[in-house]
């Protein structure tokens, strides 16, 4: 069960760039901020200044808790204004933490085989998962973990020491310059037929554009899998319905759901592609 | 023997909103605060003066598709389309959660037909736990309803007297700014039976993408809302004020003690608060905070001697 999320103020220990565009945030906040379950997320905001208004989702990448304090590490591409402005936070500047939020990934006892499928910063909740699969988990021993990570180049594949030794690793890059040269999802379609469908779970986040060839690819097959959505959000609680992807509700029926509090996580049969648009 | 003004004095912040009467003038503004779950763990919702939740039609609505918000600057635009569970829904599994916090709670309704606004009002009128009616006759993000009633007085007129009409609850009729002369809105309404007027609701506004060349909302208009329409609210709130004898409850872009107390001293009986939940979550809470230490900051000892002692010349 996730614990109750609250409001923090978090001071940043750490923040690294790791590769062009993108930096890891070491955040430090009370002792008292709930664990996270991989796959939830905080909304991160800079209290000192008036611009951005919102908060910005971002997910859990690490979370420890250490000599009275909760650490949370979160890794970040810069894709705008705010996460520009977050990348240029100097250490002890403070920072609002609201969550942990949201819905995270759940991995069924009857699991043997779990593929993380990621793309680009897509690596943050997987990696976060894994984290919990290794350290925590006494059943995990029994599971096996394989990670495809893709990203534009080698230097893109942000966050691949959190799984290199601890799990299978295949990485794809768009170049060529690191494993597979292609894109994650057709270097997973040459695995594919070595996994057992009935005890294989994928787990997956990344592009809307990977996520949508995953699906493509796993309509013909009985794998499960789980991924992670993005979409803009206000609130992150789930009270504004900014954040809605369409679903799937059975008997032709077709609803919106929340990503911030149905999600982020959602088993990918239920993502609606071409939704009817209603006024 | 005379109240120290230097310490609370219980109920300082109470206000009688056309007979409803509030612990103080810090309400949720509809949209904002989903049913009041959403953000019960960042605040006591026992402590707000009043909960106004989402927009409720008779039958559960989809909504709009996404994209359906952005952020603008200073301000966000939305197109949510008013996506709600529908009345029998909220009854059947909203309600009874708000009902365990002393706290009144505010239906805020919308219908595509003034029949759909007469029947949503009865379900609520009959359903216990429920103190008042907002009616949002200015939705900018749907095709039907909404804003063509609440841009034309007749029309406008019409929907309220249909609520009042079926109701002995007080009706609030919630204004669009998106017209010439709001003051023509609001005395229609008033004339028609309106316990108060709440205004502004979000300034139908448009944000383009231009790496994709196409607008950032699905439904390419959204309605702005937070802290770049602070300036404008007020202005029409001062207006409203001088132009009806209905009590009138300011919103628009109030992220903090002070913003409130600006709509307060102008002579808005309470205020809503919006955007600034998702800025941040507990903002009510530090706003009602605000106002009394302001109170007793600047001795006054009820809200009665705050409300409306805008000084103007001339
Ligand atoms: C549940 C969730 C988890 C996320 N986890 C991470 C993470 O671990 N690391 C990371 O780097 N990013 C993550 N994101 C994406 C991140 O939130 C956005 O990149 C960020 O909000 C953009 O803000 P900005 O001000 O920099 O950009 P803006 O100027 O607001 O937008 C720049 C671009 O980003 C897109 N965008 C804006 N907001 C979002 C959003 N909420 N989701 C997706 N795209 C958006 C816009 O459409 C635009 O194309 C996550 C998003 C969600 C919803
Ligand atoms: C995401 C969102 C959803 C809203 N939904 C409703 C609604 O259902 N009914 C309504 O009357 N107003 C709705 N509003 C308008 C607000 O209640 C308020 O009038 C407006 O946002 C201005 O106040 P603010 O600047 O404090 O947000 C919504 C506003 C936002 C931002
Ligand atoms: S961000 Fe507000 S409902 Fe999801």
């Amino acid at each position: 069960m996730a614990e109750k999320p609250s409001i923090a103020i978090g001071q940043v220990m750490e923040n690294r760039s790791v590769a062009p565009g993108h930096f890891l945030l070491t955040i430090r906040l009370p002792l008292s901020f709930a664990t996270p379950i991989p796959g939830q997320f905080v909304m991160i905001r800079d209290p000192d200044r008036d611009e951005p208004l919102l908060p910005r989702p971002i997910s859990v990448y690490g979370f420890q808790r250490e000599d009275g304090h909760a650490i949370l590490n979160l890794l970040c591409r810069v894709a705008g204004r705010g996460t520009s402005l977050f990348s240029r936070l100097n250490s002890g500047s403070t920072l609002t933490v609201l969550g942990p939020l949201g819905r995270g990934f759940t991995i069924d006892p009857d699991v043997r085989q779990i593929l993380l499928v990621a793309g680009g910063v897509g690596a943050a909740p997987l990696a976060f998962l894994l984290q919990e699969c290794v350290f925590s988990k006494p059943h995990s021993a029994k599971r096996q973990v394989t990670a495809y990570l893709g990203a534009g180049t080698a230097e893109l594949l942000t966050g691949l020491n959190r799984f290199e030794g601890f799990c299978n690793l295949r990485t794809a890059t768009d170049d060529g310059s690191c494993g597979y040269h292609g894109n994650v999802t057709e270097m997973l379609a040459l695995d594919l037929g070595e996994y057992d469908a009935k005890s294989t779970l994928i787990l997956a986040c990344g592009p809307m554009a990977m996520i949508r060839s995953l699906d493509l690819l796993l309509r013909d097959t009985r794998i499960r899998c789980q991924v992670s959505l993005e979409e803009r959000m206000a609130c992150g609680v789930g009270a504004c319905l900014g954040c809605v992807v369409a679903i799937k509700e059975g008997e032709g029926r077709n609803g919106y759901r929340r990503v911030c509090h149905d999600g982020p996580v959602f088993d990918i049969g239920e993502i609606h592609w071409n939704p009817p648009v209603e006024g | 023997m005379e109240a120290d003004k230097n310490t609370v004095v219980p109920g300082r912040l109470a206000v009688d909103l056309c007979g409803l009467v509030l612990k103080n003038p810090v309400m949720t503004a509809s949209g904002t605060f989903g049913y009041g779950e959403e953000y019960a763990p960042f605040c006591d919702l026992n402590r707000l003066g009043a909960i106004v939740v989402k927009g409720l039609s008779l039958e559960p609505r989809a909504g709009n598709p996404p994209p359906r918000i952005m952020e603008t600057r200073c301000g966000m635009l939305n197109a949510v389309g008013l996506q709600n569970v529908g009345v029998r829904a909220f009854i059947a599994k909203k309600l009874p959660f708000l009902r365990q916090f002393n706290v009144a709670v505010i239906a805020n309704i919308f219908g595509e037909t003034i029949d759909e606004y007469r029947r949503v009002t009865e379900i609520l009128t009959h359903a216990a736990g429920v103190n008042a009616i907002e009616v949002n006759i200015s939705c900018p993000n749907v095709k039907k309803g909404g804003v063509a009633f609440g841009a034309h007085p007749d029309a406008a007129a019409s929907v309220t007297e249909a609520v009042r009409g079926e109701t002995d609850l007080p009706v609030i009729v919630k204004l669009t700014p998106n017209v010439t002369d709001i003051t023509e809105i609001a005395q229609a309404v008033e004339s028609a039976g309106a316990d108060a007027v709440s205004l502004i609701n979000t300034l139908t506004g448009m944000s383009v993408d231009i790496e994709r060349r196409r607008p950032h909302l699905a439904n390419v208009t959204g309605g702005l809302s937070g802290p770049a329409v602070k300036p404008v609210a007020l202005r029409m709130v001062w207006q409203v004020i001088r132009s009806v004898k209905i009590p009138v409850i300011g919103i628009g872009g109030i992220s903090t003690a002070a913003d409130a107390l600006e709509f307060l001293i102008t002579g808005a009986s309470a205020v809503q608060i919006g955007t600034a939940n998702f800025i941040h979550p507990a903002a009510t809470m530090e706003i009602i905070d605000g106002i009394e230490d302001y109170m007793i900051r600047h001795r006054i000892g009820c809200m009665q001697d705050l409300l409306g002692s805008l000084q103007t010349d001339g």
